[in-house]
Order: C-alpha cells, then sequence, then structure tokens
C-alpha cells in the first residue's frame, strides 16, 4: 500500500521507485534516482497542470507473459498508457499531453546485452507515444551515464543530473 | 520438502503484502504517513539469525499461528524504534501525556503489545490475502531482551544453527523518521511442507540444496575477502553475507543513494548471470592508494586508479566465482571488467533490466566486505539467471555440499 500522494504531510519529493508511477499536479515534485538502462517518462497537461512520472524497466508489456496488469510501471508501452488514463481521470485533457523523457543507458557492453538495453526503452516509448498521438518534446537518453530526475507537474519541468567520472551536470527539459 | 521459484514467488508476494497492510494499519494508529521501503525473503543459519540480534536491547510481540501456517511469527523492533513509535502513538493519544524514555513501564509494554500486535495482524492478513486463505493467530505475547533466547523461548521448532530459516524482512519508512523492525516466520516444518505443495508450479528442487546456495554464498564471500587483502594489503573480512530472494526492482533500491565505484561483470556458466563490486568513493581511493603507492590525487580515479580497481574486481570476481564453481563441481568464466563511476543504483539497474525480460525474481548473493580499521567498504551484488541456477542446483550432489570444506568464518572486526 501506497500511501502518499494527495495526503497533506506527505514526503516531497515524492520517490517514483522503479516499476512504479505516480500521478500529481502543481508544484508537487515527483522523483526517480539513479537511472540507468531504466527509463523516465513525464507526461503533463500545462493547462490543468496535472503530470505523472513513471520509471520503466522494460518495454513491452502487452509482450510480456505476467503482471503488466498488476504492475504497468513496469514496462514502457503499459506506463504511458496507464499515466494517461490517471491523468485524464483527474482532470486532464487527453489531446493537450506532452511527454519528456530520460534514462535509456547503455552503461555496459556485455555480449549479453546485444544492442542494447536501455536503447529497447527508449524506442518502446517512442513507439508507444507515437501511437497514441502524444508529442515528445523533450528527451535526454541514451550513453553511458546514470541520471537522476525531477519532475514538476505545474511547470512540466523535468530537471536531470548526471554524475559520472568525468563531470556532474543538471539540465532541464 | 520441495520448493521453486514459485513458491517462492508467492512467499515473496506475502512479504510484500503484509508489510503494506501493516505500514496502512500503523499509519491509521499513528496519523503517521507511511510507505513500505524494501522487502526481501532472507534465507538465513540459525546461528546467523542468533548474531544478528547481538547484543542491543530489543522488545517484541510474538503470536503463535494455526489455520494455514502453523508455527509461530515475532515482530521485533529494536528498543529506541519502539520507543520512537510508542511516543508518537501517545503524542497523538495525548498531547500532554508524560512519557518516560527510560523505563520501559507497564503502559509502554502495553502500547508496545498493540502496536506489535496490530502490525503482526497485518502481516498475517496480507499472507491470508495472498494464499486466500485463513490463519489464526493467539493472543500476543511482549518479549524482550538483549540476545535472541528470550525472543525464541518456547518455541517448538526454532532453526538450529545449522538450519536455514526463511525470514521476511522489510522496512517501513515514516515522513522524517525510519522505523525498522524484523519480521520472523518460524513455521512448523510439515507446516511449510505442505504449504510448498500447494504452491508448487514445477518439479522444484529440494529444500535441503539450499544449502548448495549457503555455501556457494560462503565460499564466494570467503574468496573475496581473501583476495582483496593479498591484493591491497589492507587486512579485510566479511562481514554480512546474506542470500535474498527479491523481485528484481528491489536490486537498485537497496543500493546507497550516492555516487559510488563499480566493477561489474557478466558471467557464464551454469549458473550465469552477473556480478556487481560497489565501493563508496572513499574506499575506492584508499584502494587505489594502496595499490598505487605513487598515485597523483586527482578529482576522479585517472586511468591508473581506474585500471587498478578494475584488476582488483577481477581478481575478486575470478574468486568468488571459483568459490562457487568449487561448490557446483563445474567452470564459471567471467567477462573483462566493466568500470563505473556513478550513481551507485545506475550500475545495477540495467543488469535487472536485462533479466527482467525473462525473470520476475531473482537470487541475489549479497556481501559486505570490511576492513580493521581503514576504508574498505564493498557491497557484492551476485545475481543469477534464475533458470540457470535452478539447473545448477538440481545438479548439486548434496553429500558434495558436505564434503565442501567451509573454511569461512565470520569474524568480529576488531574496534583499533
Amino acid at each position: 500500500m501506497k500511501t502518499y500522494g494527495s495526503e497533506p504531510g506527505a514526503p516531497s519529493p515524492v520517490q517514483v521507485g522503479i516499476s512504479e508511477l505516480a500521478v500529481s499536479e502543481g508544484d508537487d515534485t515527483l522523483k526517480s534516482y539513479g537511472l540507468g538502462s531504466c527509463l523516465a517518462i513525464a507526461l503533463y497537461d500545462p493547462d490543468s497542470e496535472i503530470g505523472g512520472l513513471a520509471h520503466a524497466m522494460l518495454p513491452d508489456g502487452d509482450a510480456a507473459e505476467h503482471n503488466s496488469d498488476r504492475k504497468p510501471g513496469k514496462y514502457a508501452d503499459t506506463a504511458i498508457r496507464a499515466l494517461l488514463r490517471r491523468m485524464v481521470e483527474r482532470g486532464a485533457s487527453y489531446t493537450d499531453v506532452e511527454a519528456k523523457i530520460a534514462g535509456g543507458s547503455d552503461m555496459f557492453e556485455f555480449d549479453s546485452f546485444g544492442d542494447g538495453v536501455g536503447k529497447r526503452n527508449v524506442d518502446a516509448a517512442k513507439a508507444e507515444l507515437e501511437k497514441l498521438g502524444v508529442p515528445l518534446i523533450g528527451e535526454d537518453v541514451g550513453g553511458a551515464h546514470g541520471r537522476t530526475v525531477e519532475f514538476t507537474p505545474g511547470t512540466g519541468r523535468l530537471v536531470v543530473k548526471t554524475s559520472d567520472e568525468n563531470e556532474s551536470s543538471v539540465s532541464e527539459l | 520438502m520441495k520448493l521453486d521459484v514459485n513458491a517462492l514467488g508467492t512467499f515473496y508476494r506475502m512479504a510484500r503484502e503484509g508489510a503494506g497492510l501493516a505500514a496502512g494499519r500503523l499509519t491509521h494508529m499513528t496519523g503517521v504517513e507511511t510507505r513500505v521501503g524494501v522487502t526481501k525473503l532472507n534465507f538465513m543459519r540459525g546461528r546467523e539469525i542468533r548474531r544478528d540480534f547481538g547484543e542491543t536491547d530489543r522488545v517484541g510481540v510474538r503470536v503463535k499461528l494455526s489455520g494455514a501456517i502453523e508455527g509461530h511469527s515475532l515482530i521485533v523492533f529494536e528498543r529506541e524504534n519502539a520507543v520512537r513509535v510508542i511516543e508518537t502513538l501517545l503524542a497523538e493519544a495525548d498531547p500532554d501525556a508524560d512519557f518516560d524514555v527510560d523505563s520501559f513501564d507497564r503502559m509502554s509494554k502495553s502500547a508496545t503489545t498493540e502496536v506489535g500486535h496490530i502490525m503482526n495482524s497485518g502481516f498475517i492478513d496480507g499472507w491470508a490475502d495472498v494464499l486466500e486463505t485463513v490463519i489464526d493467530v493467539s493472543t500476543p505475547e511482549f518479549v524482550e531482551g538483549r540476545t535472541a533466547d528470550p525472543f525464541f523461548d518456547g518455541i517448538e521448532e526454532t532453526p538450529d544453527d545449522d538450519d536455514l530459516a526463511l525470514l521476511f524482512q522489510s522496512r517501513i519508512e515514516a515522513v522524517d523518521t525510519e522505523i525498522s523492525f524484523s519480521y520472523y516466520l518460524f513455521p512448523n516444518r510439515t507446516s511449510m511442507a505442505s504449504l510448498l505443495e500447494r504452491l508448487r508450479a514445477s518439479g522444484g528442487i529440494e529444500y535441503d540444496k539450499l544449502d548448495g546456495f549457503d555455501r556457494m554464498a560462503e565460499r564466494g564471500a570467503e574468496e573475496v575477502a581473501k583476495t582483496a587483502t593479498t591484493l591491497t594489503g589492507i587486512d579485510t573480512s566479511v562481514e554480512i553475507r546474506r542470500l535474498n530472494f527479491v523481485s528484481l526492482e528491489t536490486i537498485p533500491q537497496q543500493v546507497p543513494d550516492e555516487r559510488l565505484v563499480s566493477v561489474a561483470f557478466e558471467f557464464d556458466g551454469v549458473p550465469s548471470g552477473y556480478l556487481v563490486f560497489l565501493f563508496d568513493e572513499e574506499s575506492a581511493h584508499e584502494i587505489v592508494d594502496a595499490m598505487v603507492p605513487a598515485s597523483i590525487d586527482e578529482d576522479g580515479f585517472g586511468q591508473m586508479g581506474t585500471s587498478a580497481i578494475k584488476e582488483l574486481g577481477n581478481i575478486m570476481a575470478s574468486g568468488f566465482l571459483d568459490g562457487w564453481a568449487n561448490v557446483l563441481d563445474t567452470a564459471i568464466d567471467h567477462s573483462t571488467p566493466e568500470f563505473v563511476h556513478d550513481y551507485g543504483a545506475a550500475a545495477v539497474d540495467p543488469v535487472i533490466v536485462k533479466l527482467g525480460a525473462n525473470q520476475e525474481f531473482a537470487f541475489v548473493f549479497d556481501t559486505v566486505v570490511v576492513a580493521d580499521g581503514r576504508e574498505f567498504d564493498c557491497e557484492v551484488y551476485a545475481i543469477a539467471d534464475e533458470s540457470d541456477l535452478e539447473r545448477a542446483l538440481n545438479d548439486l550432489d548434496v553429500d558434495r555440499i558436505e564434503e565442501t570444506p567451509t573454511t569461512a568464518e565470520f569474524q568480529e572486526v576488531d574496534t583499533v
């Protein structure tokens, strides 16, 4: 049971762990820490200031045998649909929703990783957004470094922090 | 008694569901917003459980279970933690109440018993929900002490020193504070066997073969500490060694929320999987200093520092996997090391993303190596491909486990 979200006094920022998603509005910040190959997907409606963040682990929930219904946040495709549905239920307007994504790095060059496990997450998210007609207006994906993201639905700001061997940086999408 | 991933998965869901209900009831009772942190299933030997109790004042609440699960369950708080919960609770009930922290008086005992019991019931209701059955709970019993003995007294089937027990470990986080506790389930063996029988979806492996897992973990950990000592001259020992069964997404979440130095490998054989060594920055610098005496002090680790850490990782990986291969009587190869200096979780999540395509849970061999008087903290995560691991265990000759000498002993690190 997750009891955070809209209750007063809830921890801020709200942590969105792997396979989780959260919908919120206004100045509440949603945060996902230490993304490597996982993908942060932020959707928001600028008019209603309703938005959500998903921390997806795998690309394709429709193809998965188990558990995408119970944990929609686990897969890029089902996470996007679940975010949209919950935002619309809360009052967002479907046609105004925009998307930003960050993460999907390929940290390792292991043989078993093939073309890269992070890239598959990025591709799946882009395909699903296109299918649903949600414009992707910002992205910071790929590479071989980790990212921590903070998303504010009210402004649509997605702050991406990196901190690898070469440099630490903060950018804004 | 046999178990398989499906049965363990059900136990995991029980643990998570139970922790969720317990957290909800705690919120209801204290008005403090809570959230369930990491949930794990641990396999621990009786000896390690007793060692875990250490010499700390603890209080707990114990109940006897009957119905779908027969045995005892026990919720244990460090005394300080219990005091914190009760303070919150009593402040809620009567803001003017003068609560005396030092003496665990009758009132605080009864408050602890109440809190413990309500959380206990939350857990058990969660299990009953998952199992779609009924579990009956006896009247709660308040227990306190500095060792495991008072908590285990009178329970017919507590694990002996060498028995592997299944432990549910959960953390409930509240705003501004963390309420950690341990939750133990000591089922009667016959009750456990029939439950496993019901939950099993495949042939499964003999419970006793888990001994093989544990022996693998033991040997692997021992080799890591030995190699680290040889290579760096820093005297290291194994502080924690656990065999966890967790959902994949739990693994990066238990990595400290900071920038870490990691060396990662893939390994191939029966079993196959991934091995990640994580050092905090201070320890990594200490290692570089020990291995490369003339190293220049710079912000990052430079080429020399990076290759020193990769070299150490490489030899530690060989030691670890040789330890496994010895127990399993097989060969396990590993890749060249990959060095990552970044958010710790970012070095672990690619592995679970990869494994997640085919499995939901993983056995994680969780090891912490520490040094005597110097900075050398290394966390080791060995995450195995599930089907390979089951195959490896099935192939394992139980008699061989007995023959493989155990030389690893837990050492208390002397403080200088």
